[in-house]
């Protein structure tokens, strides 16, 4: 009795990941986490050159900026779609307030996109060029964060 | 009986000069929180004399002179409740220091400007330019939280400070007595015992 309980148990896990696989909000929530991933790795680089706690170096830094400037091309808003806010979703930091002023959080994200087209060059030449450009990406970050991410 | 009035000084000026240098350096972290530019580097700065008014006056509200002392002026809920009998009458309250109900502002007052200054420096709003200095020492969770608890301390202090105005305001037109020239000279009216 006991082994079938458990294998009904076992049989159960893969259908459950399966309806979550399938599920358009749990996907877009998961992308939007994995592309914040992506930017938070390479912002990770370029933030720890500029403090000073990693060693500068050119290529790193340009590749870094160019990961970031390419993912500004992507179209993160598309990923915001309906039934995924915080409101709706558990594991969604995404304030309800983006869906009320879609065309400012579209804004907000250019601005990101405008941060980030000239880092790849920007971040060249020497560390003390790396802080300017974190300090315009950050900016971006923050102007969008502060109206549109759930502080918890 | 009630005794005379009489002129006395009251606040000493290490707790004047903390109170206007607490008002402008909370009003300036505050301006700049909400108005300032994305690299918050001031606001930090505000933040670190805050921390160190505070500690001033934790210090003083123990070793100062009496009327700058906690147990000089908070009280139990029998005092606070007699004081507010007479809360409304349309005189000067001639009170010698921080009022029983005044003791409880100034506690609020110090406990989230306390709180204020802790979750800011745990505080990382994932923007890579403004994460607070003691941030690394707390777990990922707790510094995202700490962003939204001082958000909310914001708040909190608006609406202290709104209420401290408010009742200053209440003072010098309902009951007619002057706070504001008290912490600048530091000499009040107050009735003897």
């Amino acid at each position: 009795m006991r082994l079938i309980f458990t294998a009904a148990a076992l049989a159960a896990v893969p259908l459950a990941s399966l309806a979550q696989d399938n599920d358009p909000v749990a996907q877009a929530i998961e992308a939007r986490h994995g592309f914040y991933q992506m930017l938070a790795i390479n912002m990770g680089t370029l933030s720890g050159m500029a403090k000073g706690d990693v060693a500068y170096d050119e290529a790193t830094a340009s590749r870094a900026a160019a990961n970031i400037e390419a993912l500004t091309r992507y179209d993160l808003p598309s990923l915001f779609i309906e039934g995924s806010s915080s409101a709706d979703a558990q594991d969604s930091a995404a304030r309800p307030a983006i869906w009320s002023d879609p065309d400012d959080f579209a804004a907000k994200f250019d601005g990101l996109r405008q941060a980030a087209a000239d880092a790849p060059d920007a971040v060249k030449g020497g560390a003390e060029n790396v802080g300017p450009a974190v300090q315009k990406l950050g900016g971006a970050c923050k102007a969008c964060h502060d109206d549109y991410r759930e502080k918890s | 009986m009630r005794g005379p009035v009489r002129e006395v000084r009251l606040w000493d000026p290490l707790l004047r000069a903390f109170h206007w240098l607490l008002a402008f350096f909370v009003i300036a972290a505050w301006g700049l929180g909400q108005f300032g530019p994305a690299k918050m580097t001031l606001h930090f700065w505000c933040g670190y004399v805050v921390a160190g008014l505070l500690g001033f006056r934790l210090v003083w509200g123990f070793f100062g002179p009496a009327p700058a002392r906690f147990s000089h002026f908070i009280r139990g809920p029998g005092a606070i409740a007699g004081y507010m009998r007479g809360m409304f009458l349309r005189e000067p309250s001639y009170w010698p220091g921080h009022n029983p109900m005044g003791a409880l502002s100034v506690i609020a007052m110090l406990a989230v400007l306390a709180a204020q200054v802790t979750t800011g420096l745990i505080s990382d709003p994932d923007d890579y330019i403004n994460v607070g200095p003691l941030a690394s020492y707390v777990s990922g969770a707790t510094r995202s939280k700490a962003v939204g608890w001082h958000n909310l301390g914001a708040t909190l202090i608006l609406i202290l400070v709104l209420l401290h105005v408010a009742v200053i305001l209440f003072y010098r037109f309902w009951k007619r007595e002057d706070l504001v020239r008290p912490m600048i000279t530091g000499r009040k009216q107050v009735r003897e015992e």
